[in-house]
């Protein structure tokens, strides 16, 4: 799992690579952190590279718009594949997350 | 209720209504057949009395030929007294009807001294005798007719009277002037005539016993009447007095007179009297017997006719009734029916008959946890009753082996169930079995049912299946639980007495040895499919049978223990967070030998993660060691994963799943990983089983 977050154009850009299992999601949350604090910018998660994902990972994706939300920012998925987007379906978070 | 009154009410209406028309037309009938009776016995009468008067008037001609044939004997000896005596006799012997003659002299001719003479001949004794008559106690002067007939020199009839010395006579004296020489009336020749017989010919001429003849003169007066002891003298007298009115008929017209009246002097009537209720009465009998028998018989068809609407009614309810117990039967055996099975998977055949319309018998199976459930069954009795204990046994066993998956302790509580409200006695002989597909476990119990076969390559043998008390015969049996490990390819062949049992027309039982030869040859012939296999049994049953009546249900049910290529690995995890991490390159191994699209395959891992991390994170209390085991197994069309753990009993079906529909800010962070094990798996069942928490997903990979 590769984590990386960079700014550009204003916004917070974190690029997930591999994996996001449960293994994975604890390490995944740390190099996220700075994402907590994102001041009022907008917060795109590129998941082209995202494999999988598990109930871990979705947690935080979770914490990270409730965040945002509260700071009132947006949160962006972008280039979600067919096996992260079922998993968005079936937990409903389809209808919580922007897309791109 | 009411349409019955009403159709009641008018068949009587229509019965009663042609009672009175035939009533009306006998009496129309009855009038007619009487007018034409009335003239009839008028014309009688007429024919009767006209006879009788033709007969007095030809006497009477007779009698008057004879005097003026014979008179000028007596002219010629009118002065030689003596010699009129002979000349009297050869008159009076001229004629048989006359009785006696006499020669009244008129006063001042008389030929003797004396002022009266009058000899007189009579038949006596069949002699004639002579005798002369006038004399101070006999003044013949003074009898009318001689007055009449001395003084006109016209001829005529006396009215009949009674006359004689021993007995009475009826007479009637023909007058006649006798003329002298010089043409003046010198005497009146008389001659008696008996008439006697008349009144017995009123009364012989008689049709009716109290009907009577009368003769009146030409003024109506009566003369012959029937005898006093024959005919009431009051009621000849009530005839008289309607005569006197000029009356035919009483006032009640009960009496009816015919009077016929002579066409010559001396115009005598001649009367019939009859009793119209005498003349009728026989045909007035007739038409009450006749009215009574229509009646009678309108009686006769009236209930006959209920009789035939009430049975009728009966047949049509009957009928009815028998049509709907039809229709209610053919839903029933389609609701049984519709219980069964109905697509079967290779290696799977079952086949039910009843031998009613609907049966006892019944057999299931279906797939749970990689494990193939299967029962057999056989209600004692067999028709409507049967079939309803066998429906709740159906359900129940459903209901019960969806939680448990051991066949003893489904048969116990089967048996519970079924004592606990079995007030009809029945009792159940039950068989169920649990296959484990992924390993080829068979573990069974045995409620008194038949053993079924078991059918590996060598050929068919019994299962060694302990019999067991049936259900529903005492609550707290305890059923005794075998298990064996069966090679793929082999087989389990249940069935109910009804096929051990199907008699032919000599009430032979078709037998378990005959199923046994059935079953080898078939092995040895190679029957590969299960399908072909029961119906080779079941037909070779109804050969044996040959038409004779199939006596009880006849159930079969073969399960062919045929898994594809089967794949299984496991691996043991301790609960610490970092081992979830040998879980990804575990599943992807075995995943990667199922050839599944990157959907499916990552539905799966995700599905098993969830359960893993599950039982790591929250199985064990916090600080203890414990382990997860988990077994991936798959016969390439179905994946089974099996998590146990010794941890904590906990059932993770029991726990809500998370709200996937509220917004960002209301989602709790959790919850989110059992809801995705239901998601992407087709069943999840727990069991807490020997101390240990085990959970099962399946998922069809087809």
């Amino acid at each position: 799992m590769k984590t990386t977050i960079q700014e550009i154009d204003g916004k917070l850009v974190a690029t997930l690579s591999g994996e996001l299992d449960t293994a994975a999601s604890q390490e995944t949350q740390e190099a996220l952190q700075p994402l907590l604090n994102s001041e009022g910018k907008d917060i795109v998660i590129d998941c082209t590279e995202l494999e999988y994902i598990a109930s871990s990972g979705l947690r935080i994706f979770l914490s990270i718009l409730k965040q945002a939300k509260s700071v009132g920012s947006r949160v962006v998925l972008k280039n979600v594949n067919e096996v992260v987007r079922d998993v968005l379906e079936l937990t409903g978070f389809v209808s919580i997350f922007e897309f791109e | 209720m009411k349409n019955a009154t009403k159709s009641w009410l008018s068949r009587l209406w229509i019965i009663v209504v042609a009672a009175l028309l035939v009533e009306i037309i006998s009496l129309v009938q009855y009038k007619r057949i009487r007018g034409v009776m009335e003239e009839e016995t008028e014309v009688r009468a007429y024919i009767v009395l006209g006879a009788i008067a033709a007969e007095i008037g030809h006497m009477m001609e007779l009698t008057e030929a004879t005097m003026s044939e014979n008179l000028w004997e007596v002219r010629r000896n009118l002065g030689q007294p003596d010699s009129l005596f002979p000349a009297m006799k050869r008159l009076i012997d001229d004629n048989p009807h006359v009785v006696g003659g006499c020669i009244s002299f008129v006063p001042g001719h008389s030929p003797s001294r004396e002022r009266l003479f009058e000899p007189y001949a009579y038949k006596w004794g069949g002699k004639i005798k002579t005798m002369q008559l006038a004399g101070p106690d006999h003044d013949y002067t003074q009898n009318p007719s001689f007055r009449a007939v001395a003084e006109t020199g016209v001829p005529s009839w006396s009215d009949p009277y009674l006359y004689g010395r021993d007995s009475l006579f009826n007479l009637t004296t023909f007058s006649y002037p006798v003329l002298d020489g010089n043409g003046e009336i010198a005497a009146v020749c008389g001659l008696d005539i008996d008439i006697s017989w008349l009144g017995d010919t009123l009364v012989a001429r008689q049709h009716f016993p109290s009907s009577f003849g009368l003769l009146l003169t030409r003024d109506g007066k009566l003369v012959v009447a029937p005898p006093a002891d024959r005919t009431a003298p009051e009621k000849v007298e009530q005839v008289m007095q309607l005569i006197s009115e000029g009356k035919m008929l009483s006032a009640d017209g009960k009496t009816v007179i015919h009077r016929v009246r002579m066409n010559r002097d001396p115009y005598w009537q001649v009367v019939e009297v009859y009793d119209t209720e005498e003349v009728y009465e026989g045909m007035h009998n007739v038409w009450r017997k006749q009215i009574g028998f229509i009646l009678l018989g309108l009686a006769i068809l009236f209930f006959m006719i209920e009789r035939f609407a009430h049975n009728e009614k009966e047949l049509r309810k009957a009928t009815e009734k028998q049509a709907r117990i039809d229709g209610e039967l053919a839903v029933a055996r389609n609701i049984q029916q519709e219980m069964l099975p109905k697509t079967f998977p290779a290696g799977i055949s079952g086949h039910l008959e009843p031998a009613l319309e609907v049966g006892g018998d019944l057999y299931d199976f279906y797939r749970r946890d990689g494990k193939l459930f299967f029962c057999i069954g056989d209600v004692s009795g067999k028709g409507v009753p049967a079939a309803m204990l066998m429906s709740v046994l159906h359900s129940l066993f459903r209901l019960i082996s969806g939680k448990e998956e051991s066949p003893s302790k489904i048969l116990k509580a089967l048996n519970r169930q079924l004592c606990e409200s079995n007030e009809s006695n029945m009792f159940v002989t039950f068989f169920v079995g649990c296959l484990d597909l992924y390993t080829g476990k068979l573990r069974y119990s045995n409620a008194g049912h038949d053993k079924p076969f078991l059918l590996p390559g060598s050929g068919a043998s019994l299962l060694p299946a302990k019999a067991n008390m049936p259900l529903g015969v005492f609550t707290d049996t305890e059923f005794k639980e075998q298990s064996l490990t069966i090679e793929p390819g082999s087989g389990i062949f249940l069935y109910t007495d009804g096929l051990t049992e199907a008699k032919n027309a000599r009430r032979q039982a078709f037998g378990r040895e005959h199923v046994q030869e059935i079953l080898n040859s078939c092995i040895k012939e190679g029957c590969t499919s299960a399908e072909s296999t029961v119906a080779a049994v079941s037909e070779a049953a109804h050969a044996f049978e040959a038409g004779a009546p199939q006596a009880d249900d006849l159930t079969i049910l073969l399960i062919k223990y045929e898994p594809g290529e089967l794949l299984r690995v496991s691996i043991t995890l301790i609960n610490d967070k970092d081992e979830a991490e040998k879980l990804g390159p575990f599943l992807k191994d075995f995943l990667s030998k199922l050839e599944l699209d990157r959907k499916t395959a990552g539905g799966l891992r995700l599905a098993l993660e969830e359960a893993v991390v599950n039982v790591i994170y929250y199985a064990y209390p916090e600080g203890e060691t414990g382990d997860v085991t988990v077994y991936a197994e798959s016969d390439r069309s179905e994946v089974r994963f099996t998590v146990v753990d010794s941890g904590m009993p906990f059932d993770p079906t029991a726990v809500l799943s998370a709200d996937t529909t509220l917004d960002a800010q209301n989602r709790p962070i959790g919850g989110l990983g059992i809801h995705l094990v239901r998601k992407l798996t087709d069943s999840v069942s727990y069991s807490r089983k020997d101390g240990k928490n085990v959970l099962i997903l399946t998922k069809s990979i087809i």
